[in-house]
């Protein structure tokens, strides 16, 4: 993939800009005191997050240094950006937060003759702790790829280097790369917010333990493939089974109790955070804080122009669209379907019409369940995997719910892709650590603006 | 068998962070309990107030009073930004929305760009030294055993524990007046209030007010014997402080008080039965896996509670927001 540093630098510069002009206006008015701080403070530079990684890529056999070799890193929510090596073959890679990021040499990008990294070191792997600074991920060029590279060799890193020789930068590619991750985080936002949305249509519960539901898909893959070793597939449908089973168990055991006691709304709400907490710190009592990960083939196996797909994203997105499918279809032509968006619609009504509403509520649970089991470990091989990772994504299902519209499986998954993109694109213009407040901030404006959300009808907000 | 625990979770009934999420609680009470509003967004009142008056006093070294004022300022604006465009819409988006406002401020200050003002993810230290520079208090090492403070420690907590009572009694004062009486029936029946010519949209924006500034209060408190640090202003805080309001009495202004001494002693005392658990191995868990067991405790109880008794402790059944 070819490099747009000089935009995306001149970006961030005009962004710093902004900020700058921002801090100056608030410091004219809160006085010379003020002022003085902010002349004080050095100019922020992308240096300023805390965790980095230090690339170095170098021929094997001499040791010397290669420029302009422009390294892909993908990570967590989303994360997605190209790094270019400076003339010491280095390049410093600032990212917004701990965890696993994989880093792929762009083997075109070498100078010919020179060799390219053995293929079971590219793409790589590295796990940056809270707090690390300049993790080593350094890549030794051998003839055809085949020798072993020696990770984190011999030189002790020196100070990183942010690269500046972006010769032949290409803005589109990265805007067509943030896309895609975008449309595919979406994709998988868009299974785990169809179940709150259906649940909320037939029970009226603004289920917050839904991120719970996701985890607990994800963990189950990870025991699965992870622990067991089992093959991926074996993951993905176990995953699914036990996703259903927790949805079932969940209404069985406490959701519908408490329909029958006559609990209000607002109550089962609140039932629902304290479940999410429960459920959310027993994962981490049991799997403990650290990043989880499911193996997977991390090669590339399908490329698009500048984009490229690892053989489980394009799985996980050929799954997404079957199973986004498969509901619209349940939904729209079966009987159970109509059963359930009437039910979503009048329950009163659907009841008196002979419609067996426990059942439908559990088959939504259910439903629900495996959907976000799906979500859950597709995004444990999409990204990565902790404890909390469906906690961390509930709010953005919110906002996908809310933006699509309350109650409708359609709107949820609208929601859900503007929401995939927003948190992707936004890199472009403001710091990565802040794309889930993007997201989040269109969700309010949207609610300012058109408060059923795009798809919902206004009698709903009530 | 060290069990000076026992002293410690004693000192958890007036410990600063008790005072502080009694008020934040009781903050909670005037939007929640009384006048309805599901405030989802109360650790982002916390985390505002305690910016405003930590980047004030640090950065600006503005006196001690102006600080506070200009806490008190950002909790207003913070609760017009997030009541203006909620208030008209049905209740559960206000949830939603001051839950995502609450994280957009957690996740704002972190950003390295304006790590110079904010501190990024380390916060700001120090906001203490205005509020340290009139302590009347002699140097001094005051209490027995393990429940020894020195005067700023105490001077902190005499404040705190004032301003807590001080609070107490306002609102106290507030929900017997005809205000008070308003927004009961707001909670009551929204459409009855407004039948009767009341502007039900201004008065739930005066609560919200009410709530957020004295949750902007209660983190000065919080902050001024420690530091502050954007991840204590999680969604969790926030679930925090409706597991003290419930467990006390949503509906009543002793009952956050209650609710946060009860919570804080408890949690102290799992903590340290916990740890001699696991230092005698009683329990088949590792240190690492102490932690997370008090928010799996929280959240049981905030569970039990609501099926069981919503009300909480000193709440009238008749009165319980959500009576089952």
């Amino acid at each position: 993939m070819k490099i747009p540093q000089a935009q995306a630098s001149r970006l961030a510069h005009r962004a710093r800009g902004a900020l700058a002009i921002l801090i100056a206006a608030a410091a004219l008015i809160l006085g010379p005191a003020a002022m003085a701080s902010a002349v004080e403070t050095p100019a922020p530079t992308p240096s300023a997050s805390p965790e980095s990684i230090e690339i170095w890529i170098r021929v094997a056999a001499d040791k010397s240094n290669v420029p302009n070799a422009s390294v892909l890193v993908t990570g967590p929510k989303g994360f997605s950006q190209t790094f270019v090596t400076g003339p010491d073959g280095k390049a410093f890679v600032g990212l917004p937060r701990a965890g696993d990021y994989t880093l792929l040499v762009d083997n075109k990008s070498l100078p010919a003759g020179k060799g390219t990294p053995p293929s079971e070191s590219n793409p790589r792997v590295v796990t940056v702790s809270p707090g690390d600074v300049e993790d080593p991920a350094y890549f030794l060029l051998v003839p055809g790829g085949t020798e072993p590279s020696v990770p984190g060799s011999t030189n002790t890193p020196g100070s990183g280097h942010h690269s500046s020789s972006g010769n032949n930068t290409d803005y589109g590619a990265l805007v067509a790369n943030l896309t895609a991750n975008g449309l595919i985080f979406g994709l998988l936002l868009a299974l785990a917010s169809i179940g709150v949305s259906l649940i909320y249509g037939t029970t009226g519960l603004s289920n917050f333990a839904h991120g719970e539901l996701v985890t607990f898909g994800a963990l189950t893959g990870y025991v699965l493939s992870g622990v067991l070793h089992l093959p991926g597939w074996i993951g993905i449908v176990g995953a699914a089974v036990a996703g259903g089973l927790m949805g079932l168990g969940q209404d069985a055991a406490l959701w519908k109790p408490l329909r029958k006691r006559g609990v209000g709304l607002i109550p089962l709400m609140i039932v629902s955070i304290g479940l999410s907490l429960v459920l959310r710190y027993l994962y981490e009592f049991i799997f403990g804080s650290d990043q989880l990960i499911i193996p997977s083939d991390s090669h590339a196996a399908f490329v698009l122009g500048p984009i490229k797909f690892t053989s489980i994203t394009l799985i996980s997105v050929i799954l997404c669209v079957v199973l986004l499918l498969l509901v619209a279809f349940i939904l729209l032509r079966t009987r159970i379907g109509k059963a359930t968006r009437a039910v979503a619609d009048n329950r009163a009504l659907a009841a008196a019409s002979g419609i067996n509403v426990e059942r439908i509520i559990r088959l939504v649970w259910v439903g629900s369940g495996v959907l976000a089991a799906l979500a859950g470990v597709l995004i444990g091989y999409y990204q990565t995997l902790r404890w909390d990772t469906g906690g961390s994504i509930l709010l953005l299902v919110f906002a996908a719910v809310t933006l699509g519209g309350f109650g409708t499986a359609f709107g949820a998954l609208v929601g859900s892709l503007v929401i995939g993109l927003v948190v992707n694109l936004s890199t472009l213009i403001i710091p990565a650590n802040v794309q889930n407040a993007a997201a989040l901030l269109i969700m309010i404006i949207i609610l300012l603006v058109r408060p059923q959300g795009i798809l919902g009808r206004r009698e709903r907000i009530g | 068998m060290d069990l000076s625990f026992l002293w410690l979770a004693l000192g958890q009934i007036i410990s600063p962070q008790t005072i502080a999420y009694a008020l934040a609680a009781l903050g909670l009470a005037v939007c929640f309990g009384f006048t309805g509003l599901i405030n989802f967004g109360q650790a982002g009142f916390m985390a505002v107030g305690g910016y405003a008056f930590a980047i004030t006093s640090v950065h600006f070294h503005w006196a001690f009073g102006w600080s506070v004022l200009a806490s008190i300022a950002g909790a207003v604006i913070f609760a017009f930004i997030l009541g203006i465009p909620t208030l008209r819409l049905r209740a559960d988006y206000l949830a939603i929305v001051t839950i995502a406002a609450a994280e957009i401020v957690r996740y704002t200050v972190k950003t390295p760009n304006i790590a110079p003002v904010t501190g990024g993810t380390d916060g700001i230290n120090g906001s203490s030294h205005a509020f340290d520079a009139f302590n009347p208090i002699p140097v001094g090492r005051y209490g027995f055993g393990v429940l020894t403070y020195d005067q700023d420690d105490l001077w902190i907590i005499l404040v705190g524990i004032a301003v807590t009572a001080v609070a107490a009694l306002f609102v106290w004062q507030l929900m017997r007046s005809p205000w008070g009486r308003i927004v009961k029936g707001i909670r009551e029946d929204e459409d009855a209030v407004r039948a009767l010519g009341k502007n039900v949209y201004w008065y739930k924006m005066q609560a919200l007010i009410i709530g957020g500034v004295l949750a902007a209060l209660a983190n000065i408190i919080n902050i001024i014997p420690t530091s502050l640090q954007p991840d204590n202003y999680g969604t969790q805080t926030t679930f925090f402080l409706f597991t003290i309001m419930l467990l006390g009495g949503a509906t009543t202004v002793l009952g956050p008080l209650v609710g946060s001494i009860i919570f804080w002693v408890v949690l102290s005392l799992a903590d340290g039965i916990l740890s001699l658990g696991v230092q005698y191995h009683w329990l088949p868990i590792t240190q690492l896996q102490q932690g997370p067991i008090r928010f799996v405790l929280v959240g049981i109880a905030l569970m039990l509670l609501i099926i069981f008794r919503p009300q909480g402790i000193l709440g009238k059944k008749r009165e319980a927001y959500f009576g089952a």
